[in-house]
């Protein structure tokens, strides 16, 4: 029984119970409880097809009727709120329900085309078992059933199958309730009601998949998966979500080592019952133009080597540069994996230079990082984000970058929770937040933080209240510091949302300069003496602290690293030219899974497995480890933390390289409860804090994008929301600006069509950051928060 | 043909009679059909835009109601009620001689553009059956003669008065009455004497239904 929190409240407290009968037995149940679930609690199973826990009852298909004492026609038990007293009968003990019950399915069958054999539900659908569990074993009906047109794309991923439609507006209330994209509309009410959108509308969600899940008929079905596998003939195989910090429980299917489907697996605590359309189909990229062999540099060229020659070459150049080397740890990795990088980095080459920050970074963030994140438990969780009074966003779009923060904020939001984005306009997810927007030029948060409303301070200093950060905080210079020192003020609860599914764990498993795992100080002695005893080393074994970020970049540039090992890094993501810097070094190692900027350079490529291939760990935002296990078992390829292990080998030095051992080593070192890092807190540097006369850039990534990871799904590309500039109609008219906009950075320009947007504050404009089209770090040469002209399009110059 | 700026701010003025905005969409549908003679995706995205709805959920209103048409109607809409009591009266005979005289079919307009058909259901005007509205004016008492006799007039344009009403204008007209209801065009007593016989007699024998 879900009991949901008054907002505010610390933590559910079950209200006054009350006795209902149902077929004779009786229970207590707290007030307010349907009688569908009353019934569940039982394990008495009424039909349903419209009932869904997570949306409003609507009692819209009537399969779940039931008799209830003293009311003469039979109801509907999922829109039934139970009284004290009340005797339920369902179908097992009532006739009247019974019949009652035959009659709906009967009717509910009369327009339904029974195409079981060729429906992608068949075998996991509640129309084909509840039709068989209480229908009439004959259908009575001779007429013509309903035709349609089938199917039809409510969006260019959904197709819908008209016919197949029992009316449940399941689908509609997702769009409406959930995703707060009421896009989908049940139509032509009367007997040619059916599902559809808007003429030139379609499905714009990023949640759109949930509704394929949901239908409990085949009549919504994704153009990836339609008729592709029959649900009998799938292994189905729990996984976590590789694709962002929010950490959704996935469930992944396959057949004949192909996988053909994810779907959301329920975690209460976490994703509820929903995913993104990204975790939900962007997993082609897994089983299309994979690295499969090593490879090796010769005379300039990358030549296929064996694995041993490959790992022989790797290890002889990275032991000659030893202490010298950078170690790059991208945002795919998992903990076991990253705990891999930073073991091999420290006790086999002699370094600290390691960074999983594979983005815009600063000192800032680090020491923010270092003092108050790593290794920390979980500080803020989802059910506290349901019932904060408040809450902050400061840098953080959370439906491009955390769709379930966003899911989870807008739950919130429809009981009461107030959302303030700091930030430079109200966007399409804050409106559905029924957001506030703080307006912030890019890069002047700080300020922006410093000076809030008297309103929103107090509303922050409430008992409950979140203040949540995104990573791009980073890019914009005392910001983090602003954001600490208002928590600390205020009180309220602060988390720190990363993007990428591997930052959190990287951190806490200590890929980070100077931050051993745990969030242990690199310069204390105890968590020195731990470490090195742990790794059977010296205390004097361990490096002294290395170099990170902007710093290490530098070092790369200026020739004081002489090689690097680089595993899984989006070039797209880097807004300095590090990936070009990387090829001027002596020595690259690369562990990829696909070709890459890094593998085009790197003198040693070694393939490396995918999620589906290997088991391990992810930590989602709040800090919550999110173990998933490997759904291939005969996969050919090793993990990141099986190759570490073979290059440790080949010199001479072991280090655990399976997750049952990295887990049972971080196991044994335990959290850390020692001294840590102090925070420094850091001002708003002076060329940022100049913003006169050109415009800012404010940008991020979208979350249906140009990644690597979204590659091979057409239909899902094709979801993604067109590339535009947007700006405020002031600043379109301060540049003379038409329909197009060139914006021009010191890298280049790109042109793009313009959306105004009233609620953006003059001297801004924003691109997405990784889109078709405009790629702003590669484009422009510059990212969130710097200056750019901006001008009216050139005629033919389109980027 | 684009809905206009002036039917926009119009339909803005229809939505602040609401306490709740999202209760004008029927009247601004009516504003919308009152311009473009049919609900087009353009009407649909203005009526959205006003109220800040997806234009689906506006779809999904416009289809619901059948007074809502996704066709061009032309001049003159004819419903003819053939619902039980006005049929056996004599609607069913209403509505071939009405397909006969005008070329056009249930939901759809004649050839000239001038009559556009449809069945419609009961009128709560059964005492006067059958009848059949013109731009949604009462005609009541038709017969076969007498409707296509009204049709004749129309197409003359001569000046046809509605029994229980104002004298026809159009389509589009009518739609901006119900649009903007308060041109006076409405007022006219919608019920006679005879519609309130049986009431009287009732209320003479001091009758009462059976639970009362
Ligand atoms: S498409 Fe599926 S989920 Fe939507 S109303 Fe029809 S049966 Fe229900
Ligand atoms: S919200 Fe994030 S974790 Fe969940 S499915 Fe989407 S990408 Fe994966
Ligand atoms: S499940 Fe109760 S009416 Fe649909
Ligand atoms: S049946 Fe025609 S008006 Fe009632």
């Amino acid at each position: 029984m879900t009991i949901t929190n008054e907002p505010g409240a610390d933590v559910a407290v079950p209200s006054e119970l009350i006795t209902v009968i149902v077929d004779g037995v009786a229970i207590g149940v707290p007030k307010g409880t349907l009688a569908i679930r009353a019934a569940e609690m039982l394990g008495i199973e009424i039909p349903r097809f419209c009932d869904h826990p997570l949306l409003d009852p609507v009692a819209a298909c009537r399969a779940c009727l039931v008799e209830i004492e003293g009311v003469p026609k039979p109801q509907p038990a999922c829109a039934q709120v139970v009284s004290d007293g009340m005797q339920i009968k369902t179908q097992f003990s009532s006739d009247v329900a019974r019949e009652a019950q035959e009659g709906v399915m009967e009717f509910l069958l009369l327009n339904h085309p029974l195409d079981c054999p060729v429906c992608d539900k068949g075998g996991e659908c509640p129309l084909q078992n509840q039709a068989m569990s209480v229908g009439r074993p004959e259908s009575r009906f001779t007429l013509d059933k309903r035709e349609f047109e089938k199917p039809i794309n409510v969006s260019a991923q959904i197709l819908l199958d008209r016919e197949r439609c029992v009316s449940c507006a399941r689908c509609t209330r997702f769009a409406d309730q959930i995703a707060g994209d009421p896009m989908l509309e049940l139509l032509e009410r009367g007997a040619q009601q059916q599902v559809g959108t808007a003429d030139d509308e379609p499905f714009d969600s990023y949640f759109s998949g949930n509704t394929i899940q949901i239908c409990p008929v085949g009549a919504l079905t994704s153009a990836t998966y339609r008729f592709r596998a029959r649900p009998f003939d799938l292994v189905s195989v729990p996984t976590a979500c590789e694709h962002c910090a929010s950490g959704c429980s996935l469930r992944t299917d396959y057949r004949r080592s192909t996988i053909t489907r994810r779907l959301a697996w329920d975690d209460p605590e976490v994703n509820e019952e929903w995913n993104c359309d990204k975790g939900r189909f962007a997993f082609p990229y897994m089983q299309q133009g994979r690295l499969e062999w090593p490879l090796i540099r010769e005379d300039g060229e990358l030549r296929t080597a064996s694995w041993p020659e490959a790992i022989d070459v790797a290890a002889r150049g990275l032991q000659a540069a030893g202490k010298d080397t950078a170690v790059l740890v991208g945002g795919r990795s998992t903990v076991e994996d990253a705990y891999a990088y930073q073991r091999f980095a420290r006790a086999v080459l002699g370094t600290d230079n390691i960074d999983f920050r594979a983005r815009a970074n600063s000192a800032e963030e680090h020491s923010f990082l270092a003092s108050r994140v790593a290794g920390t438990p979980v500080q803020v969780e989802y059910s506290d984000l349901e019932s904060a009074p408040t809450v902050l966003l400061v840098s953080f779009e959370p439906e491009d970058e955390s769709p379930i923060v966003f899911l989870r904020l807008r739950k919130a939001s429809r009981t009461g929770t107030r959302v303030y984005s700091v930030g430079s306009g109200t966007t399409r997810g804050l409106e559905k937040m029924a957001g506030t927007c703080i307006p912030a030029l890019p890069g002047r948060e700080a300020d922006v933080l410093a000076s809030l409303p008297a309103d929103v301070r107090d509303a922050l200093a409430e008992p409950g209240a979140v203040i949540m950060v995104g990573e791009r905080a980073a890019a914009s210079s005392g910001t983090l510091t602003a954001v600490v020192e208002l928590a600390e003020s205020t009180g309220a609860a602060l988390a720190w949302v990363p993007r990428r599914a591997g930052e959190r764990g990287a951190l806490d498993a200590g890929a980070l300069a100077g931050v051993l795992p745990g969030g242990r100080p690199l310069t204390d002695a105890i968590a020195r003496n731990s470490i090195a005893q742990a790794w059977g080393l010296a205390e004097s074994d361990l490096p002294r602290p290395g170099l990170s970020g902007v710093e290490l970049h530098d070092a790369i540039t200026e020739g004081r690293i002489s090689a690097a090992l680089v595993g899984g890094v989006e070039p797209a993501d880097y807004p300095l030219d590090a990936v070009e810097a990387l090829g001027d070094l002596d020595f690259v190692v690369s562990l990829e899974n696909h070709h890459s900027a890094v593998t085009e350079l790197a003198d040693v490529v070694l393939p490396v497995a995918v999620v589906s291939e290997k088991s391990g760990t992810f930590v989602d935002w709040e800090g919550r480890p999110r173990p998933f296990g490997q759904v291939f078992r005969d996969a050919m390829m090793g993990s990141d933390a099986y190759v570490l292990g073979m290059l440790a080998s080949a010199l001479d030095r072991a280090q655990p390289s399976t997750v049952t051992d990295i887990r049972a080593e971080l196991g044994r070192l335990g959290p850390w409860t020692g001294s840590r890092i102090p925070f420094e807190p850091a001002r708003v540097d002076s060329a940022q804090a100049d913003t006169t006369g050109e415009v800012r850039l404010d940008s991020w990534r979208l979350l249906l994008d140009l990644g690597v990871m979204q590659e091979g799904d057409p239909h899902l590309a094709a979801t993604a929301r067109p590339t535009v500039a947007r700006m405020s109609p002031g600043t379109a008219q301060r540049f003379a600006i038409g329909t197009h906009v060139r914006i021009e950075g010191p890298g280049g320009f790109v042109q793009l069509p313009v959306e105004l947007d009233e609620s953006m504050i003059d001297g801004v404009v924003w691109t997405p950051m990784n889109s078709e089209g405009c790629r702003v770090y590669r484009d422009l040469g510059v990212g969130y928060g710097h200056a750019v002209s901006i001008a009216p399009a050139t005629e033919g110059g389109s980027a | 043909m684009p809905i206009s700026d002036s039917t926009r701010e119009q339909m803005r003025e229809i939505a602040a009679r609401y306490p709740s905005a999202r209760s004008a969409l029927l009247p601004m549908l009516h504003l919308a059909q009152s311009e473009e003679d049919e609900i087009t995706t353009d009407g649909i995205n203005a009526c959205a835009e006003v109220l800040d709805i997806t234009p689906a959920e506006v779809t999904a209103v416009a289809t619901f109601y059948t007074m809502y048409k996704r066709e061009r109607v032309g001049k003159h809409h004819i419903g003819v009620c053939t619902n039980t009591l006005c049929g056996l009266l004599g609607g069913d005979a209403v509505w071939d001689s009405l397909v006969e005289a005008t070329g056009a079919g249930h939901n759809t307009a004649s050839p000239d553009g001038e009559f556009f058909l449809e069945r419609i259901e009961c009128q709560a005007a059964c005492t006067h059956a059958p009848v059949m509205t013109v731009d949604w004016e009462f005609m009541d008492d038709v017969t076969p003669g007498s409707a296509v006799e009204v049709i004749e007039s129309l197409r003359r344009g001569e000046s046809v008065q509605a029994t229980r009403g104002p004298a026809i204008r159009d389509f589009q007209a009518t739609e901006r009455t119900l649009a903007f209801p308060d041109d006076g065009l409405a007022d006219a007593p919608s019920v006679d004497d005879k519609m309130l016989a049986g009431l009287q007699i009732a209320k003479e024998r001091g009758m009462t239904g059976g639970n009362a």
